[in-house]
């Protein structure tokens, strides 16, 4: 048994040195530690110190330590073989960065400089990944810091581990770990009703707070975010739930956008409706648009419904673009000067003031979603998904649930697309390209499909990420990919895959239930 | 006794095929009745067309008198008919109690503005699904085994689920198909006994297509026997073990003269030594 605690870290070893040397060819290891200075507020981000590469070492150390560590834990499973995995794992990562730092820098100290093949690779980026030392005692020190982040690491996910294991198996004895989690008292903390009042509570005041003191620009970029919740939130009821793969999303987003910008604008037809009465409207034509295109459409099954929708999108897309229309949607150079909030007949439309009205919209969608989510419709729509023929042959009418389900997410859509618009006091036909779909696609499926915390990871991590990233300049688009394929390699089902309710258990503690 | 279901030279043509081929079935109410017949004799065919997953090309097919061919598959359950599947078809992504409330779908109201608003509606509704499902886990022996997924059940606990779902829209009546296949004898057993009970306490009419003989003999009141498509035979249990044609439909035609042969041959040898 313990040669597969010595091959498991052995793999992880291999791997991580690998990434590590990548990320030392490329010249990443001196972005990363600027990154993590910045983080710290350090004001040079181009000559990171040594402190901040060597926090980005222990950083990815530490990584290795925990992916070496055994998942999913066993009977068999040991804190000493944990700890002999997680060594090993950094004993080799750090073997194979030393040796490579040593070769580099004995070159950098001969004086050839390895710039004439790989550009990233300075004298300085050297120097610093060998912390500034000799080549021997630089290597030396990456290996030893591999090694020490990378077992305390294995160590301490050892533990978390074992206490969630040891949650679900309750009666086993004989584990170290339980007896310090127990005296720790966290998980009752954790789990009492009042952790989740203050949860709530100062979650409400940082949603308050922060678009007031943050600054324009972020507000700007969350505000994306937002809308792309509520987009994926949308998106989630007819995919994630429903389980139809309507690829033409974007159209929906299109109809209430155009909706509330021609209700708004001064052009083309010279109307200014109020904000809220153009924005109910915008949501009520693209939930009447989703109703519309269902019906001829929803008979089909997976690829067909797919294709359909699509090519919906792109109708809907040159429609707004094509000469024919310029005359009632403004053609192809969109329409300008949309229409912000009001509240009782005073503007609201600083980037704050339009942050909590997404905030607002993004609680609102949360809210109705979560209603939905396990009722009596939601079951229909899950079972639709799972197995029509046996859903139809329970009693739903999978056709009419079907289109409900589109008329939702239409609606979502269009709600999305009218503060879009509104936000950006613009909107043309290239606002609605087919990516603002595929976007909202993969947003749901990384975030995990079907799960309502799982569309904000998703958002957060497709059109927040990107943004954060974008001190990396020329590397923002690799780490992004980069932590896409990793992340659907460890966990396919997405980040926060749906879990099931535990009704059984649930009617069973609460008195009422007590008699069936 | 007045007839639950009622089949009058039901037709299902398949292209070139004819799948079932001018069926009269009559089941009595609280009847317990079975379709038999080799591999590919329509019964499954038969069973679809009832439940409305097909809509037969010629014939009638009637409920309580009320003719439902051709009516939408949700519709025909919604009346009362409930059925299960030859190869198990539960939400496998479901917990098992998820999975009965699914099946009550056709008994409440509650729709997606309820559900929104968290309407009192809506709540009662949800608590007395959740109750109910507890208490039909309960009746099918499955208690405790209600929040797990349906996919992660043993196998005997899937076939007793799906007539859990099945049972959850409180049907007149209920189709079986292949109740007992891939059961140990026991099991077999135990399913017998379930089916019996399920007419007997809940007073429901049971429809089933069985292979296992032993049990199809044991529990009908009536059988049927189709054979291509077409009826060959219908009666009592003991009507059936004899019947010529039914013998001939499952061991071929000229199964009498075989068996006169191989005895005229076995008391020759027998006279050789």
């Amino acid at each position: 048994m313990r040669s597969s605690a010595v091959d498991n870290g052995l793999r992880t070893g291999v791997t991580f040195g690998i990434v590590i040397v990548t990320m030392f060819l490329i010249g990443f290891t001196v972005t990363g530690a600027g990154l993590i200075g910045k983080l710290f507020g350090a004001s040079d981000s181009a000559t990171p110190s040594l402190m901040f590469y060597s926090l980005f070492m222990i950083l990815i150390g530490m990584w290795a330590g925990a992916s070496a560590s055994p998942r999913p834990l066993t009977e068999a499973d040991t804190f000493k073989r944990a700890l002999i995995s997680g060594l090993v794992a950094g004993l080799v990562s750090g073997a194979i960065a030393a040796v490579i730092g040593f070769i580099f820098g004995d070159l950098s100290a001969n004086k050839i400089d390895p710039r004439t093949y790989l550009p990233s690779v300075s004298p300085d980026s050297i120097k610093l990944f060998l912390f500034n030392q000799t080549p021997l005692m630089g290597s030396l020190t990456l290996l030893a810091l591999m090694t020490v982040s990378a077992a305390v690491s294995a160590a301490l996910s050892f533990f978390f581990r074992s206490n969630h294991w040891l949650k679900n198996k309750s009666g086993e004895t004989s584990n170290a770990a339980r007896g310090f989690f127990q005296s720790a008292g966290l998980n009752r903390v954790l789990q009492s009703q009042y952790a989740s009042y203050v949860f709530w509570a100062i979650t409400a005041v940082v949603l308050i707070i922060l678009p007031r003191v943050w600054g324009s620009y972020w507000n700007y970029v969350f505000g994306t975010v937002g809308i792309y919740i509520i987009l994926g939130l949308g998106l989630n009821i007819i995919t994630g739930w429903a389980g139809q793969l309507v690829i033409g999303y974007v159209a929906f987003f299109a109809i209430g956008a155009y909706t509330f910008a021609l209700l708004t604008a001064p052009e083309p037809h010279h109307l200014t409706v109020n904000f809220w009465v153009a924005l109910a409207l915008g949501v009520l034509v693209a939930g009447i648009s989703g109703l519309l295109i269902g019906l001829p459409i929803l008979n089909l099954r997976g690829d067909y419904l797919a294709i359909v929708t699509l090519g919906f999108a792109e109708i809907i897309r040159i429609l707004l673009k094509s000469d024919l229309m310029t005359d009632y949607t403004a053609g192809p150079r969109g329409i300008r000067d949309i229409g912000g909030p009001t509240i009782l007949g005073k503007p609201f439309v600083s980037d704050v003031d339009f942050m909590y009205v997404i905030i607002v919209a993004v609680l609102a969608v949360t809210f109705i979603a979560h209603r939905l989510r396990n009722s009596r419709t939601g079951k229909a729509w899950f079972a639709i998904n799972l197995d029509e023929t046996v859903a139809r042959a329970t009693g739903i009418n999978a056709f009419g649930s079907k289109l409900l389900a589109l008329s939702l997410s239409a609606a979502v859509a269009g709600l999305a697309g009218a503060l879009f618009a509104s936000r950006n006091q613009f909107t043309g036909p290239d606002d609605h390209a087919l990516m603002v779909s595929i976007n909202v696609i993969c947003l749901v499926i990384v975030g995990g499909i079907g799960n309502i915390p799982g569309v904000f990871l998703g958002a957060f991590a497709l059109k927040g990420l990107p943004e954060i990233l974008r001190e990396t300049e020329s590397y923002r688009l690799l780490i992004f990919g980069v932590l896409l394929v990793i992340m659907m390699r460890l966990r396919p089902e997405g980040f926060l895959p749906a879990r099931r309710p535990e009704l059984e258990k649930h009617a069973a503690q609460t008195p009422s239930g007590k008699e069936a | 006794m007045p007839a639950c279901i009622q089949t009058k030279k039901v037709s299902k043509i398949f292209g070139g095929l004819t799948a079932v081929n001018s069926v009269d079935v009559v089941v009595p109410e609280n009847a317990i009745a079975s379709i038999i017949g080799p591999n590919g004799a329509g019964k499954t065919t038969l069973f679809n067309c009832i439940s409305g997953y097909y809509v037969p090309e010629h014939g009638e097919i009637l409920f309580y008198d009320m003719p439902i061919q051709g009516q939408p598959t949700y519709e025909v359950a919604t009346m009362g008919i409930a059925r299960t599947y030859q190869n198990i078809r539960l939400f496998g992504e479901m917990t098992a109690i998820e999975n009965i409330m699914v099946g009550q779908y056709p008994r409440f109201k509650a729709g997606w503005v309820d559900a929104i608003l968290s309407t009192p509606r809506e709540r009662s509704e949800e608590k007395q699904a959740v109750e109910e499902g507890r208490r039909l886990l309960k009746f099918v022996g499955l208690e405790g085994l209600g929040d797990s997924l349906a996919r992660n059940l043993p196998y005997g606990a899937q076939r007793r689920l799906e007539i859990a779902r099945a049972l959850a829209n409180k049907p007149r009546l209920l189709l079986l198909d292949e109740p007992t296949a891939g059961m140990n004898p026991q099991e077999t057993e135990k399913m017998t006994h379930f089916i019996r009970s399920l007419r007997d306490e809940l007073g429901i009419t049971i429809l089933l297509i069985e292979h296992d003989m032993r049990v199809v003999m044991g529990i009908s009141d009536q059988i049927t026997v189709l054979d291509y498509g077409t009826k060959i035979a219908e009666g009592k249990p003991k009507d059936i073990q004899s019947n010529q044609r039914v013998i001939e439909a499952y061991l071929g035609p000229d199964v009498t003269s075989l068996t006169q042969k191989y005895q005229l041959r076995k008391k020759q040898r027998y006279a050789k030594s």
